[in-house]
């Protein structure tokens, strides 16, 4: 399973906070170019896979955007 | 009407495309963040030319559902919007009344430092006040003798 987020909207960081809350529940790997973070997610829980995705990319928006209220 | 909404029905998910002339990104941002609880969403597209955000629901929503979570979503962006113009404006005043309400809490941090009306040098008695004084009594000195 691939996520790319757009770095326009999205913080590494935030992406980094949400890997470490969710690893118990997959494999994460991460890519990063000039445009996208790149998350893949290997052996994920089967309780889990069907909502995994869309869990996790709520998390982190949530993260990006507590993120920009700190600076 | 600048947002454009797009059903993408068998994917239980609603795009809403918006123009961030009209709406600053930190007004998406807010909508987006009060969304959270109620759909799954994301953002893609170009912060400077078109913002989209997909929203997906949490359950399985019919065609209705879905095109009232976009409007619902519209409605909070406009707030978001408001909010931010408001927050922009009144900046200033916000400013110094919480300045005044930290002054009046604790007044004694903020009083004036008067050390410099004790004066042990002299330096604020006017120099014609100085000096004509002694001038005088070396005169009537002279006319003693």
């Amino acid at each position: 399973m691939i996520v790319k987020f757009n770095k326009n909207f999205y913080n590494s960081s935030a992406v980094k906070s949400a890997i470490k809350s969710y690893q118990g529940l997959a494999d994460f790997s991460l890519k990063e170019n000039q445009k996208f973070i790149t998350v893949y997610l290997k052996n994920i829980d089967r309780n889990f896979k069907h909502i995994i995705k869309d869990e996790f990319c709520n998390f982190v928006l949530g993260e990006t955007i507590k993120w920009r209220t700190k600076l | 009407m600048e947002e454009k909404i797009e059903l993408k029905k068998n994917q239980n998910q609603i795009l809403v495309k918006i123009n961030p002339k009209l709406y600053p990104l930190e007004a998406v941002y807010g909508a987006c963040y009060v969304f959270l609880d109620k759909a799954y969403v994301f953002l893609d597209g170009d912060p400077k030319k078109e913002i989209k955000v997909f929203l997906k629901g949490k359950e399985k929503l019919t065609s209705q559902e879905l095109e009232g979570l976009a409007g619902e979503f519209s409605n909070e962006l406009l707030n978001y919007a408001l909010r931010n113009e408001i927050s922009k404006r009144n900046q200033k005043i916000r400013e110094y009344i919480v300045g005044q309400a930290l002054f009046f809490a604790n007044p004694e941090e903020f009083e004036e430092d008067k050390s410099f009306e004790e004066d042990p040098l002299g330096i604020a008695i006017p120099w014609e006040e100085k000096h004509t004084t002694k001038k005088k009594t070396k005169r009537t000195n002279k006319k003693k003798k």
